[in-house]
């Protein structure tokens, strides 16, 4: 489709870390892109494994920075988290969940495979109206800042190949073969109805 | 479509009216670039659509003229806005659906795609539009028919080139599927769709909307879609939508369960093979997300096992298949069904309402005890059923077993992501399981008992209901769901004859109309055609041999567009299209090429190289089981080639070798060949050199084949490889394999027989062919021209030789001549060889020493070390032969007995080397002694230690010498030896012999004869013989010694020779009286005792010319018998032998004529008898010979005259 901007959504599970990376470098090269989570919480790591942060999707990135400071200014320093969050917060308010954006998008990119699961399933629960195709394509990315920057990059190639193919729904099977090859790990793809 | 309402600003018209608004908008659209046109046409149809309707019909015409629009985007927009325009106003439907029908056709497939959508939902529209007006008009007729050819113009887009097109036919035919089958109270109906039509809602007296054909259109369409999905090259993408669209359908329609279950079951079975890894991954979690979805619907409990062991195998836990098990809750509805049923279905179809009732009825029996639902069998159950039995552990390990053979060699991607591992393996439910994988392969095969009992039914029923088979028959697949369906049927009309028939009885008589004919055409049309690869549709397929010839032209052309491809400057891509398309194609394009090469190789090497990299690459890429063959005849051909063109010499060979990736055995052979070419030797043992220094890893390999052609029958060909080995064996590295290749030969002279290996043949095995020079040599000459180089190699050929048959030996005597004078007599090994000097290996000892001092005289060294060897460990004199001049004088002559009573030629070769006559250069040897010592050390030996004939023959030898034993030689030896004391015993003959050979020594002689009448010569019987004999061959000149002689010697003279008497008196008388006065009267007496004896004094010479036949008949010892009769008498008498022999040898010079006269026969031989005395001497010898030189199998004729000592050195220490 290379009349008019591809409409990208980028999904992971808290809409943190690896979604808003990638959100990030796609609006950085003009992509039409949102991103979002599909967990029925934000997660944000905590002083140990088994005590996260939890928020619900009405936080703000803002909100959570200042919790974080708060609790322990140096810890979310140290680990990024708070960095993290204040790029976020510079490119939207909150994070978003998908399962409750409408909108629609031509191609949606999933960070980890249960993430590809849920999105899929929201998708198909949904009722069909327009028959417009969806593509749903998961790229695992480990839940840590550099894989997440590397997926990014990745996505961000694999978006850029997409849009410039003529044909996109023609050529999407070839070009993620080709890029599986290319990147050596294996991409979900599917195609979902509006 | 949905943007629209949001781009559009809320109508911020005051005062303008909103038609001249939308004017406004509209010149302004026409003018400005598609995105902002976009825009404002929105605002257009935000206006005219929804704001103020009334003005859709005016404005109509100006959007539909951007549907030419050169912009896609604004093409899509006048698509979104018919169909925005016909939902709102249904009779637009009627202008507008020719141009959505053109819109269809677009060149683009995004608007193509857009037109797909939208017809989709307009499809719906029309129809709901026909059936609410209950009159047509022909206008709408047409238009009903346009959407149906549309429809139909869709579907066979499933056919599509554009996977995206097939996409949205997938999704038409899926909404179409839904319009077109009647909604249930089963059916899940989104709320959106609530209001949509579907075939329950078509009255079946529908002026122009037939019931029927429409319902047939959507279970073709169904067919077509189910069809579609088994096709083996399907599309990731295609298969997850239809398999989305399935199970949309399921829920929607749950008459339609059973085929979408048994679909999602073949293809779980049958995975595409063209599917890669992770879309195989990507299918199966559709596949099971959609199962899931099926199962939650209520109707899927006649399914649910299927459907679990489906997701069981996809690998979802038991537990949550449960929990998205719906509960049996049917029986509740059922009975609130019953009369709604019977309310609607009275229009139904009686086809229809069995398959619908097939399904649905059997649930709440069923449900009790749903494993042994006795549901209408479908062939796969029946399969299954007969199969079960029959799975026994030895069936399925045969199946196994036979299985394997089919085996793909690479795991496909499809059954590596379902593979999981069996855990029930041999459980009932398990086989069970087995048994229905089976039978939906065999029945999608069209076969097993099932499919033949369903065809039988199918024939049945088809008497009955005629209807039926029209739609079956197309294909195996329908058939096979059509036949399922008859299946169903029959039992139900079997099992269940109380419920079904009511309403099924009444349906029959109802609708007995005619299938729209048209409609017909076309779906039979559609679903004969093949699917996805319509490339096979329009391309006829070539026959093996036209592909051949075609793609050999093709490379052809390639090749002989070399000038032209030049010119552009694009060889290097020629050449790189060339080899690659060559490697990839087996078969005669690589001949060709080839020779193309070969025919030019010097313009052409930058192919030949690209090839052969390209053959390698090949190779490579195929590790580890890649085969070499394709770069080894590659190269094979190549360096072939090469070899065998005569005019190549500009270093291509080498340069091909030398960049080759790897030298391959045939290529080896190939450069062997090049080598063996004596006009290219040098180059190709220069690239083999090469290949020796370069290739490290396979250097040896490379080096044998050089160590081969060492030992190559041509000279040129051997010397060079020699050559070149010797320069290689100054590299340590190579040093210990070329030895040992070089020992290794070497040793194969211990074999009785010539190893095969020296004929060519590979194995080490001995032929029964006797050794020859040619053979023995093989094994030397590398061994040879190493031995210079290393002289401790020299202790190698000494053991071998050993142990060799004397033929070997000598040979290898004959060959080692240079090698062994390159050493030199200083080198340490050949003098520690010499002083080891191994058992058995004497002779070639021996020979080193002749060869050493052939030329030069011997080294202090080397003398010590023979003399040491001599006296402690091997007496044999021979040895000193070639030191001989190193010795001291007292040693040559201890060892001259032992020296003479060799060989004559021996004796001969040491005579030489002391007398200094060889025939060498320069002689600057110096004798330990002087010819006249020698002579006179002859004389001295002592006849117990050497028999005299030996000595004689020695002496023989010195007067040949007559350049060194002049007479004044000789003078001064006979002057020595009449003074020792007592004198020698062969005196007399050296002076006979002397003065036959120096007459003008008379006097001397004369001088001599009186000296040893003072010395009283007749004490020494031989010697007085001997002066005897002297003077009567000096007479008369030794008529005055004669007078000396006292009467009684005197008499004794006359006894000996009578005839002497005569003369000696006349010479006396013929004296003056004062001379006779001083002859004593004793002497007188003695002189005239027999006068009258002396009838004949005239006849003196007479007399001497018949002496010898007069002395012959001689009863005493006859002083000349015939040669013949002489050795005879040798024989016999020992002591006397000696003079006898002298006595037969002055014969023989020219002095005394008699004797010549008599000899006559020989004098002709004999005119030069000095150099010539051997072979008088040697029929003499001969006989002798052999008893005293020991048995000589290595005589002259075999060894040639040049190494004499040599010769009869080798046997004899034996």
């Amino acid at each position: 489709m290379p009349s008019h901007p591809l409409r990208v959504a980028v999904v992971c599970s808290s809409n943190q870390n690896r979604s808003m990376e990638a959100h990030n470098i796609l609006s950085k090269r003009g992509f039409d892109v949102r991103s979002f989570g599909t967990g029925s919480h934000v997660k944000l790591p905590g002083p140990s494994p088994d005590k996260p942060n939890v928020y619900d999707f009405k936080t703000t990135y803002e909100q959570m920075y200042n919790d974080l400071v708060r609790k322990d200014k140096e810890l979310y320093t140290q680990n990024g988290i708070l960095h993290m969050l204040d790029r976020n917060k510079r490119i939207k308010a909150k994070p978003e969940r998908f399962q409750l954006c409408k909108d629609k998008f031509d191609l949606v990119i999933t960070c980890e495979e249960r993430v590809y699961d849920q999105v899929l399933e929201d998708l198909n629960s949904r009722e069909q109206e327009t028959l417009q195709p969806v593509h749903v394509i998961n790229v695992d990315i480990q839940d840590n800042h550099e894989e997440a920057t590397l997926g990014a990059f990745l996505i961000c190639e694999l978006c850029q190949c997409i849009q410039h193919t003529d044909d996109m729904e023609n050529e999407i099977d070839e070009l993620l073969q080709e890029f599986e090859d290319k990147s050596n790990r294996p991409f979900l793809h599917t195609v979902c109805f509006y | 479509m949905e943007r629209p309402s949001k781009d559009g600003e809320p109508p911020a018209v005051i005062d303008v009216t909103t038609s001249e608004k939308v004017v406004e908008l509209l010149n302004q659209a026409a003018l400005i670039p598609a995105d902002e046109k976009l825009t404002v046409l929105k605002q257009v149809q935000e206006l005219i659509i929804n704001k103020d309707p009334s003005l859709l019909d005016n404005f109509l015409d100006e959007i539909i003229a951007f549907q030419t629009d050169r912009s896609m985007e604004v093409r899509k927009f006048v698509i979104g806005f018919i169909e925005e325009a016909c939902k709102r106003d249904n009779e637009l439907l009627l202008r507008l659906i020719a141009n959505l029908n053109l819109l269809l056709k677009d060149d683009s497939v995004n608007v193509v795609k857009k037109a797909i959508l939208s017809l989709t939902q307009l499809y719906k529209v029309a129809l709901q539009w026909l059936v609410r007006s209950r009159s047509v008009s022909e206008m709408q007729e047409a238009c009903w028919d346009l959407v149906s050819q549309m429809t139909g113009d869709v579907l066979s887009m499933l056919d599509s080139e554009n996977d995206g097109v097939r996409t949205h036919a997938i999704k038409f035919t899926e909404s179409l599927i839904v319009t077109l089958s009647p909604r249930t109270p089963e059916s899940d109906v989104p709320k959106r769709q609530e209001g949509d039509i579907s075939l329950d809602k078509i009255p079946r007296d529908h002026p122009y909307i037939r019931y029927d054909a429409l319902c047939d259109e959507g279970k073709a369409a169904l067919d077509k879609l189910l069809k579609f999905m088994v096709h083996p090259a399907i599309s990731s993408i295609n298969l997850t939508t239809a398999l989305g669209s399935l199970a949309t359908i399921a829920r929607q329609r749950p008459m339609f369960m059973s085929e979408v279950v048994q679909a999602y079951e073949t293809l779980h079975a049958n995975l595409p093979p063209t599917l890669a890894k992770s879309q195989v991954s990507s299918v199966r979690k559709n596949l099971k997300l959609h199962l899931v979805s099926v199962l939650k619907h209520p109707c899927s409990l006649e399914f649910q096992v299927q459907i679990g062991t489906l997701l069981l195998d996809l690998g979802m836990p038991q537990s949550e298949i449960s929990r998205n098990t719906p509960l049996p809750r049917e029986q509740r509805k059922r009975p609130r069904y019953e009369p709604a049923a019977e309310g609607k279905k009275v229009k139904m179809e009686p086809a229809l309402i069995e398959d619908d009732e097939d399904k649905e009825e059997p649930v709440p029996l069923a449900a009790p005890k749903p494993a042994a639902a006795p549901t209408p069998q479908s062939a796969i159950d029946l399969t299954a059923e007969f199969l079960r039995p029959l799975l026994t552990s030895e069936n399925v390990a045969n199946l196994v077993l036979i299985s394997m053979v089919y085996l793909p060699d690479v795991m496909p991607a499809s059954f590596q992501a379902t593979y999981t591992p069996v855990e029930s393996a041999g459980t009932d439910a398990q086989i069970k399981h087995l048994a229905r994988l089976m039978a939906t392969q065999m029945t999608a095969a069209g076969i097993g008992p099932g499919l033949e009992q369903c065809k039988a039914r199918e024939d049945e029923s088809g008497k009955e209901e005629p209807a039926e088979d029209e739609s079956g028959g197309k294909d195996v697949l329908i058939r096979r769901s059509l036949s399922s369906m008859v299946g169903q049927a029959i039992s139900v009309v079997g099992g269940y004859s109380e419920k079904p028939p009511a309403p099924e009885a009444p349906a029959v008589k109802r609708l007995p109309e005619p299938i729209l004919p048209s409609v017909q055409t076309k779906m039979a049309g559609a679903g004969g055609r093949k699917k996805v690869f319509r490339l096979a549709d329009v391309v006829q397929p070539l026959s093996d041999s036209q592909i051949g010839s075609l793609s050999s032209r093709a490379v052809k052309r390639i090749l002989h567009s070399e000038k032209a491809v030049t010119q552009s400057g694009m060889s290097h891509v020629r050449v790189k299209l060339l080899s690659r398309l060559v490697t990839q194609f087996e078969g005669v394009m690589k001949e060709d090429v080839l020779d193309y090469v070969l025919e030019d190789m010097r313009c052409r090497s930058d192919l030949a190289f690209s090839l052969l990299y390209q053959e390698y690459n090949s190779y490579l890429s195929q590790l580890p089981a890649g085969l070499l063959d394709g770069y080894d005849h590659c190269l094979y051909t190549l360096l072939s080639g090469l070899q065998e063109k005569p005019e190549q010499r500009d270093g291509l060979f080498t340069k091909l070798v030398l960049e080759a990736p790897i030298i391959t055995e045939s290529a080896l052979d190939v450069i062997r060949r090049y080598c063996e070419d004596e006009s290219r030797v040098y180059l190709g043992m220069t690239t083999l050199k090469e290949l020796i220094v370069k290739r490290p890893s396979r250097q040896f390999q490379y080096l044998h084949v050089l160590l081969d052609l060492s030992s190559h029958e041509k000279e040129k060909v051997r010397s060079t490889a020699l050559a070149f080995l010797k320069r290689m064996y100054e590299k340590d590295h190579l040093r210990d394999y070329i030895e040992k290749f070089a020992l290794n030969y070497l040793q194969l002279l211990v074999h009785p027989n010539p190893p095969s290996l020296l004929f060519g043949a590979d194995k080490d095995t001995e032929v029964a062919a006797p050794w020859t020079e040619e053979t023995v040599r093989q094994c030397l000459f590398l061994y040879l021209s190493l031995l210079p180089l290393n002289h401790r190699l020299v202790h190698e050929l000494a053991s071998v030789y050993t142990e060799a048959i004397a033929d070997i030996k000598r040979s290898v005597l004959r060959a080692i001549e240079q090698p062994i004078r390159g050493m030199g007599m200083n080198s340490p090994e050949l003098l520690l060889l010499v002083e080891n000097c191994p058992k058995g290996a004497e002779t070639l000892v021996t020979r080193c020493l002749h060869i050493l001092t052939d030329k030069v005289p011997p080294s202090p060294e080397l003398v010590e070390r023979v003399r040491d060897l001599y006296h402690k460990r091997v007496p044999d004199v021979r040895f000193l032969i070639p030191v001989i001049n190193g010795l001291e004088k007292n040693e040559v002559i201890q060892a001259l007995p032992k020296l003479i009573k060799l060989n004559p030629i021996v004796v001969k070769e040491v005579f030489n080397r002391l007398l200094g006559t060889q025939h060498s250069e320069g002689s600057s040897s110096v004798s330990p002694l002087t010819p006249g010592d020698l002579l006179i050390a002859l004389h001295n030996i002592d006849s117990t230690k050497c028999d005299m004939k030996s000595i004689i023959k020695a002496t023989n030898l010195c007067f040949g010498e007559k350049n060194v034993y002049t007479s004044e030689v000789l003078a001064v030896v006979m002057q020595q030896l009449m003074e020792q004391n007592p004198l020698p015993m062969l005196l007399m003959r050296t002076v006979i012999q002397s003065l036959t050979m120096y007459p003008r020594l008379g006097g001397f002689v004369m001088n001599i004869l009186s000296r040893l009448i003072v010395k009283q010569v007749w004490k020494y019987p031989k010697v007085w013989e001997g002066f005897v004999k002297c003077c009567q061959r000096t007479k008369p000149q030794s008529y005055s010694v004669l007078l000396q002689l006292p009467p009684l010697q005197l008499a004794s003279v006359f006894e000996r020779c009578p005839e002497m008497r005569a003369p000696l008196l006349q010479h006396v008388l013929s004296f003056t009286p004062h001379q006779q006065a001083h002859i004593p009267n004793s002497v007188m007496a003695v002189l005239e005792a027999h006068k009258k004896l002396d009838p004949v004094p005239a006849e003196p010479v007479l007399e001497e010319e018949l002496a010898e036949p007069t002395v012959a008949q001689q009863p005493g010892p006859g002083p000349e018998p015939g040669p013949a009769l002489q050795q005879e008498t040798v024989l016999l008498r020992d002591e006397e032998e000696p003079m006898e022999q002298e006595e037969a040898e002055p014969p023989t010079p020219e002095t005394t004529d008699p004797i010549h006269q008599e000899e006559e026969p020989k004098a002709a031989e004999e005119p030069e008898p000095e150099p010539g005395q051997e072979p008088l001497e040697e029929p003499m010898e001969e006989p002798e010979a052999e008893p005293s030189d020991q048995p000589e199998p290595l005589t002259a004729p075999e060894l040639e005259a040049a190494p004499p000592a040599a010769e009869s050195g080798s046997e004899d220490p034996e």
